[in-house]
């Protein structure tokens, strides 16, 4: 068979909904796309444990203390998993960090946002882990299988993490004033980012992806799905939105599309944004640091007692 | 209020509140995927260990472990210096890693036969998860030790930097007459250092490190016997360095590692007086 | 002879998992036994055998059994958010006093 004729048949393949497996033919096209795809989503694992992580140790109380360690562990077995998948297509994790501490690949706008206090890990843990949950819910319908399998244990954990950044919000919502302050406050800082987030409106001819079924639905689609199920959880708890905030519309909870401003997003994609090179850098240093410990688990045992 | 068995159950605690503090700094940072997690479960645990701890307290004084967690003065806390230093690298982290729950197994030995009911429940049940915590330390120590040079030697550096402080753990408690006396302390400190010098001691060297590295745990150990009861600081000022540096956490001596610690530590609870979480 | 261990996976979004063991002289054989053994009625779609010899394991199982209070960990730690859903509800009718939030 000729790539061409591979191609086609590996084309009519996933548009029926089948799957793809490492081991199976694919094209270079496919085979890139998923890998970047995929790389970026365990870059953001891995850097989206670092805001919180900055949270952690001002946790209020004992529980708290465990119970965000427990979801900051979470993430980062997720970055685990997916950097597993990423490997197994054919780039070391060795080279995949290198792109991410030398900032030639990216993650999630979110994570390159600062955090201020505790209200902010309410934000992240519901709202932020809300808008991740409807995204890869509708990844595990994803073409490439490895990343679908992996994406039915990360939901199962995101929905732990979305009870977790509920209880949190609710506590703080029924709390003192400076509580509900507190909320107010970090939704205030993270509304715009949650909205970037999503992306812009998808160009389905375009997107590679979606048209190969690695994603199975479009950002508008996505963000609509948030929107509806989350604004009037806000709004019933007595918070406000800041711009862009969303509007009754019909059956929808819609935010107006030019009341956003894309200026913050396309800076974070330039990884220009607010936190991105603090958070890089010590990610680096840590990394420069420690290749002796790499070192110590690739070699053998030198040293007899 | 029962002095003894409160200064008993809170040197335990804030070991473990302040180690676990320290072990969760490492979360999405630690050197290898894997062990992130793998090391976050550690630092859960120590925290889950103070947790209970602290209940013990707050059960006899009608209290709230939190408040007492989160809510004392830095000098009220009774943990060794060991545990609030900065975690540095991966290399001192093992070190006193492998330092703290080798101690912390020699203790919870002895207080699983204290002759108080719930510390002693507690000590059996925390000793079971010391289990883990212990194979994972040594297979670490072990791997680092017989491994590349880079490594080694700062392990050893670690190594013989935090000996001597970890020397400190079984400082002799405040009130610890009356809690041997009771029977809430079943082992003196003084020979419960001793089982953890020879224990540690003789592990490292299975590990055919230098014996410098046991060389300052020596001279930390005399110290200590000598100035059981009223530890450091001596009359003329003068800093009684290196073996002295790291005492006195057992009546409330801090390094100025512990400040910017504790603010950080406590600063959600305290500038939120009343508040439920 | 050896023996290898036999995963089978059903489908593209299920996992390997563990459906037995063969006994056979080396890898390629222990699969064109293990099709038999373990697949003659299309119980999978994938097959997976491994040398047991290289399979590893904890000594001591009660490792791998929980420790302390961890149901932080689980969703029945936070059973609670209906009760606390309720009381913040209370919250924002107090603030509004009384009237909508």
């Amino acid at each position: 068979m000729t790539y061409e004729e591979k191609l086609a048949a590996f084309a009519e393949r996933v548009e029926a909904g089948g799957k793809v497996e490492t081991e199976d033919w694919m094209p270079d096209d496919y085979r890139r796309g998923v890998l970047k795809f995929v790389e970026m989503h365990a870059n953001s694992e891995i850097m989206g444990a670092l805001p919180e992580r900055e949270c952690l140790p001002s946790a209020p109380s004992l529980r708290r203390k465990m119970s965000l360690a427990a979801k900051i562990q979470d993430e980062v077995g997720h970055a685990q998993l997916l950097y597993r998948v990423a490997e197994d297509l054919g780039k070391s994790r060795h080279a995949m960090y290198e792109d991410l501490v030398t900032g030639k690949s990216k993650f999630h706008n979110v994570f390159h946002y600062p955090v201020r206090h505790w209200g902010d890990v309410a934000v992240i843990g519901w709202l932020i882990d809300g808008a991740a949950l409807v995204t890869q819910a509708a990844l595990r319908d994803s073409s490439y299988a490895p990343y679908a399998r992996v994406l039915k244990r990360i939901c199962a954990e995101e929905q732990l993490h979305l009870r977790h950044g509920e209880d949190i919000t609710l506590e703080l919502a029924s709390g003192t004033d400076r509580q509900r302050w507190m909320f107010q406050d970090a939704l205030e800082r993270w509304w715009l980012p949650i909205i970037h987030f999503f992306g812009p409106r998808s160009n389905v001819e375009k997107d590679l992806l979606l048209r190969w079924k690695v994603k199975t639905r479009t950002n508008e689609d996505l963000r609509q799905e948030f929107l509806d199920r989350y604004v009037p959880k806000v709004l019933e708890l007595g918070f406000t939105f800041p711009t862009p905030a969303p509007v009754r519309q019909g059956d929808h909870w819609v935010v107006r599309e030019e009341e956003i401003d894309w200026q913050p997003l396309e800076a974070i994609k330039r990884n220009q944004g607010p936190e991105t090179e603090r958070r890089l850098a010590w990610r680096r240093r840590m990394y420069d640091e420690h290749r002796w410990v790499r070192e110590a688990m690739a070699e053998p045992v030198v040293h007899a007692a | 209020m029962d002095d003894a068995l409160r200064a008993l159950l809170l040197a335990a605690a804030d070991d473990e509140l302040v180690i676990g503090h320290r072990h969760s700094e490492w979360t999405g940072h630690a050197p290898h995927i894997e062990e992130d997690v793998a090391f976050s479960s550690i630092a859960q645990d120590e925290i889950g260990h103070a947790a209970a701890l602290y209940g013990l307290v707050a059960e006899m004084e009608g209290s709230d472990p939190d408040a007492i967690a989160l809510g004392r003065k830095p000098e009220d806390y009774r943990h060794a210096i060991l545990c609030e230093r900065p975690n540095r690298d991966w290399g001192y982290t093992l070190a006193r890693h492998w330092l703290y729950d080798t101690a912390e197994d020699v203790r919870l030995e002895a207080l699983s036969e204290s002759s108080h009911d719930g510390l002693r429940a507690v000590a059996t049940k925390l000793r079971r998860e010391e289990r883990y915590h212990l194979l994972h330390a040594d297979m670490w120590i072990e791997r680092v030790a017989r491994g590349p040079v880079d490594g080694r030697t700062r392990l050893i550096d670690s190594l013989t930097h935090a000996f001597p402080e970890a020397i400190a753990l079984f400082e002799p408690l405040e009130s610890e007459h009356e809690a041997l006396e009771r029977g809430l302390l079943p082992v003196p400190s003084d020979e419960l250092r001793k089982r953890y010098v020879e224990r540690a001691a003789r592990a490292l060297d299975e590990l055919g490190l230098p014996t410098e590295v046991g060389a300052g745990a020596d001279a930390a150990a005399e110290f200590i016997a000598s100035s059981s009861g009223d530890l450091i600081e001596s009359d003329d000022g003068a800093d009684p360095e290196p073996a002295g540096r790291a005492f006195g956490g057992r009546s409330g001596n801090r390094s100025e590692d512990f400040q910017p610690l504790w603010e950080e530590m406590t600063a959600t609870y305290r500038e939120n007086p009343g508040a439920s979480w | 002879m050896e023996v290898y261990e036999v995963f089978r996976r059903h489908g593209h979004k299920d996992p390997f998992e563990h459906c037995g063991a063969v006994i056979a002289p080396d890898p390629d054989m222990a699969l064109i036994m293990a099709k038999e053994c373990f697949l003659r009625r299309g119980e999978g779609e994938h097959l997976w055998v491994a040398r047991r010899s290289d399979i590893h394991s904890f000594k001591d199982e009660s490792l791998l059994e929980p420790t302390g209070d961890k149901s932080y960990r689980f969703a029945s730690g936070y059973r609670d958010v209906i009760h606390k859903r309720e009381k913040a509800l209370a919250r924002v009718r107090e603030l509004s006093g009384g009237g909508a939030a």
